[in-house]
């Protein structure tokens, strides 16, 4: 797999919702140095799945995880993908990045397409308070069933209140 | 033999049996972790382990049918001490000879595992709930092949005229195995391989200790249990181990060492009894110490088929020589 | 007859002498049989994400050598990856096979204790002490390279803290000879033990299908067959010029089945792949500069300004590691640190395996996978509201009045 096809692919099937996409590269190897590229993408939410779909469809498609963060008034999704394992120095990394206003937290799932999105989800559905559509599973993962909180999320009044109770006990205990 | 004569050796054997007990579960302990090549715990351990369990506090679960819960340890202690009163120790014969004979040993060696199991029941765990079950499957899939070597035994005895046959004073004083023709001995030895494999079910050890299965249920049928109740099944199994090693030498190697050395009176008393330890620890140490430092775990499906097809197989494959050999031998 | 509903539940864990860390499992039995099965992860305390976001770099990299004990290379091999991408630092080559030999010398070492933690589940005592005791070879090698049994402090941005000397070299050699020895021996103890294979053919069948599509990583992926393998798959450090392919019991001659007993044969041909790899590293090491930052603070004055987002990956003992780090200008720490475990994406194809199972295969299964609770968990939640968090002295005082109260 090159990483022009996937490019290609991703322009193909995203259409205009694909922005900025980027190829950095870096240098690894000592006896053979070699540059690998890996492709960085903005995305809508829309595109995802169509996007994602084209890709599998291409080669063997495993996503690593999704990592996220509070951007202030977005939050900020990382799909991680690596397009083409299976194949020595094969595979493409592929990063897809969505940004979702606070006003609407909803993406569609990828369930449907990578039955093992669901562990990821999960925890961004609870960690930041992502709607994901069409999820298969939308109970807490890490988090206590009954906690409503999203520790990552930056205006989360309760996480701060936890914290600094936290904190205030270690400082406690930390005199015995 | 009066009353007062009963009650003074059944004491020594519920005493002595005991301490054997502890002591062969020390040396097995000790053996097997040489085996692995560990270190191993000092041969006193679990006399100290009992006596830990003893002073430790006695936790009844919230779900448990109290009256059962506390009866079942005692129950598996008592079961397995009678057996022992059955049984020839060495050169003297069963305290209670003539009261009882090889049936009633089989009924009371599944004594344990039914108290065991009723104790599971009555814990008000799934996990002991769990081992329950699998006790009781083990049961049903041993009891068969370890009725078939002994009835095979006491049978072959029965024709060659010594009587009462099932009783113990009989099985126990006569060596079998030389008053059989060739067919007979292959037959013996085919039941004595199968009472082998029996042992370590008869007594959960590995590869057979499904019921409690540490990694699996937690120890399953003995979860709940801790304190004195749980010492009591702990000392229930190591006189089990004892009484099982006994019934086994009885079976097949009633011999003593006293008269071909040449000893009469209380030193061959002595020299043969010593020879029984042995004979006893043997025993254990062949069926119990090596194949539990030399197997994983079964299931308890495997073990229920591995009971019912081949091991029954061999035992009435055993006793089908031994009625052979009758027929030959006339 | 009508049917009955004769399913009951059996929950396993969070606390359960088949799981070395906490986890909970609901299974649905019928007699021995699983039905079905709910995992829920989330006991252990964590919260490295958060702290290391308020921490400094070299600072979190301590710490991410402490999200797994015994993945104690793979973590901060691949944070020091994401940053050096993120803020463009070059690593010396003979640093990047130093990292290499030790993370290769940590899979042997992993699966060596996995080896003896499978036989302890399946009840086989004797081989958890074979495995343990011939592991401490290979414990003592990586003490003698880095001062540590675990938690080796050994990278750092831009290289590594410590070289390996010209008389260390023999003892390595040793080591990999020592093990060839024992490899047959082991070998032959895992996978010709008749009661091992009972124990473990056919039991936790992943399909590739399934591995596939639930992302399934490590020894785990390739044991169904998937040749899935960072190291051969995506060129990193001085992977790239060893030509390695990922192995699946295909390589060790015999049919794919996707059960434990394949998770064993892969695990064990990794191990003797990580000393080819160890020995080629030595053949091949090229003397010079270990670290491109000598100063701590130079380095830590370079990484405040540094500006920019990075990946890191690593085929860790147990599979894919990840971490996504984004550095922004002017601030000590990582804006964001994201880490996902191997056994993050493990988590799903417990699933499947453990469908028609029986009970007494849930440890071996659970463990198959090589599970690392707390490299997985995230968060511990104080509510605050309920029972005081208690410290070791109050632990202590509590079991003092226990044992008063229990000896009258």
């Amino acid at each position: 797999m090159t990483v022009d096809k996937v490019l290609d692919m991703l322009r193909t099937s995203a259409g205009e919702a694909l922005t900025d996409p980027e190829l950095r590269s870096r240098t690894v190897g000592v006896a053979r140095p070699q540059e690998i590229k890996e492709v960085w993408a903005g995305i809508s939410g829309q595109a995802l799945v169509p996007a994602v779909r084209a890709l599998a469809d291409l080669a063997p498609l495993h996503l690593s995880v999704i990592s996220g963060r509070d951007a202030g008034e977005d939050i900020e999704l990382l799909y991680h993908l690596t397009v083409g394992y299976g194949t020595e120095g094969g595979e493409v990394l592929v990063t897809l990045r969505l940004m979702l206003p606070k006003t609407a937290l909803r993406v569609p799932s990828l369930c449907g397409l990578i039955p093992g999105a669901e562990t990821t989800e999960r925890e961004k559905r609870e960690f930041l308070g992502v709607a994901f559509e069409g999820i298969t599973d939308d109970r807490n993962l890490f988090l206590p069933d009954d906690v409503t909180a999203h520790p990552w999320r930056a205006d989360d009044e309760e996480i701060g209140g936890m914290v600094r109770r936290t904190v205030k006990w270690e400082e406690r205990n930390a005199g015995t | 033999m009066n009353v007062l004569h009963v009650i003074w050796q059944s004491a020594v054997v519920v005493l002595g049996s005991g301490l054997l007990g502890l002591v062969y579960k020390g040396i097995d302990r000790k053996l097997a972790a040489r085996m692995q090549g560990r270190i191993g715990p000092p041969l006193r351990q679990p006399f100290l382990d009992v006596g830990k369990l003893m002073v430790k506090e006695n936790v009844v679960p919230r779900d448990a049918v109290p009256w059962l819960f506390h009866a079942a340890p005692i129950l598996a202690v008592v079961a397995s001490v009678t057996v022992l009163l059955y049984l020839p120790l060495g050169p003297f014969p069963p305290v209670l000879s003539g009261r009882g004979d090889l049936i009633l040993i089989l009924y009371l060696l599944a004594m344990p595992a039914v108290a065991m199991a009723l104790g599971g029941f009555a814990s008000g765990s799934p996990f002991a709930s769990v081992g329950a079950q699998r006790e009781i499957v083990m049961m049903m899939s041993y009891e068969f092949p370890l009725a078939v070597v002994v009835v095979g035994v006491v049978w072959r005895l029965a024709t060659l005229g010594f009587s009462p046959a099932f009783s113990m004073v009989t099985v126990g004083s006569t060596p079998l195995w030389g008053l059989v023709g060739p067919l007979g001995v292959l037959g013996l030895a085919l039941l004595f391989l199968c009472l082998l494999v029996v042992t370590p079910a008869e007594l959960s050890k590995i590869p057979f200790d499904i019921p409690e299965a540490e990694t699996e249920i937690a120890g399953g049928l003995l979860v709940e249990y801790s304190g004195v109740n749980l010492a009591l099944f702990y000392l229930a199994d190591a006189v089990k181990t004892v009484a099982m090693g006994a019934l086994v030498v009885a079976l097949f190697f009633p011999y003593g060492i006293a008269s071909p050395l040449g000893l009469s009176g209380g030193w061959a008393a002595l020299v043969d009894q010593l020879f029984f330890f042995v004979k006893v620890f043997a025993v254990v140490f062949v069926a119990v110490t090596t194949v539990r430092v030399a197997m994983a775990r079964l299931k308890v499906d495997q073990v229920a088929r591995g009971f019912w097809i081949p091991v029954t197989a061999a035992a009435l494959a055993g006793l089908a020589l031994l009625v052979l050999d009758k027929v030959v031998m006339g | 007859m009508q049917e009955r509903k004769t399913t009951y539940e059996i929950p396993v864990g969070p606390i359960h002498p088949a799981l070395k860390e906490n986890i909970r499992f609901t299974f649905q039995v019928e007699g021995e049989r699983i039905r079905s099965v709910d995992v829920k992860p989330g006991f252990v305390h964590r919260g490295i994400e958060y702290m290391g976001m308020r921490r400094n770099l070299i600072q979190v990299l301590y710490l991410s050598e402490r999200i797994c004990g015994i993945c104690s290379i793979s973590h901060p091999i691949v944070l020091t990856q994401a940053v050096e991408q993120a803020a463009n630092i070059e690593v010396p080559p003979r640093a990047q096979y130093i990292r290499v030999i030790v993370s290769e010398l940590e899979r042997i070492h992993s699966h060596l204790l996995w080896a003896g933690v499978a036989a302890h589940e399946l009840g086989f005592d004797t081989l958890l002490h074979l495995s343990w005791k011939v592991r401490e070879k290979v414990m003592d090698i990586l003490e003698e390279l880095t001062g540590n049994r675990v938690d080796y402090a050994l990278p750092i941005f831009g290289g590594v803290r410590r070289d390996i000397a010209a008389e260390q070299y023999p003892k390595l050699m040793e080591m990999i000879r020592y093990y060839r020895g024992l490899f047959e021996e082991l070998s032959d103890t895992f996978l010709r033990d008749p009661s091992v294979e009972a124990r473990t053919r056919d039991v936790g069948v992943l399909t590739p299908k399934e591995a596939h599509e639930l992302c399934a990583v490590g020894p785990v992926a390739r044991a169904s067959g998937l040749r899935k393998d960072v190291r051969q798959d995506w060129p990193y450090l001085v992977y790239g010029d060893f030509d390695l392919t990922a192995l699946t019991p295909e390589d060790h001659g015999v049919e794919v089945h996707g059960d434990v007993y394949d998770r064993i044969i892969v695990r064990l041909l990794e191990v003797a792949q990580s000393l080819d790899l160890v020995e080629r590293c030595l053949r091949e090491m090229p003397e010079g500069e270990i670290t491109s930052f000598p100063k701590i603070p130079a380095l830590l004055a370079y990484l405040k300004k540094a500006e920019g987002e990075g990946i890191g990956r690593h085929e860790a003992p147990r599979g894919e590691v990840i971490h996504y780090v984004r550095l922004e200008a002017g601030q000590e720490g990582p804006a964001v640190w994201k880490v996902k475990a191997p056994t993050y994406s493990n988590l799903m194809p417990w699933t499947p395996m453990f469908r028609e199972q029986e009970i007494a295969d849930i440890p071996i299964i659970a463990a198959s996978i090589d599970p690392c609770m707390c490299c997985m968990d995230r968060v511990h939640v104080d509510r605050g509201d309920t029972r005081e968090a208690l410290d070791k002295q109050a632990l202590l005082r509590l079991s003092w009045e226990k044992t008063r109260r229990v000896c009258g």
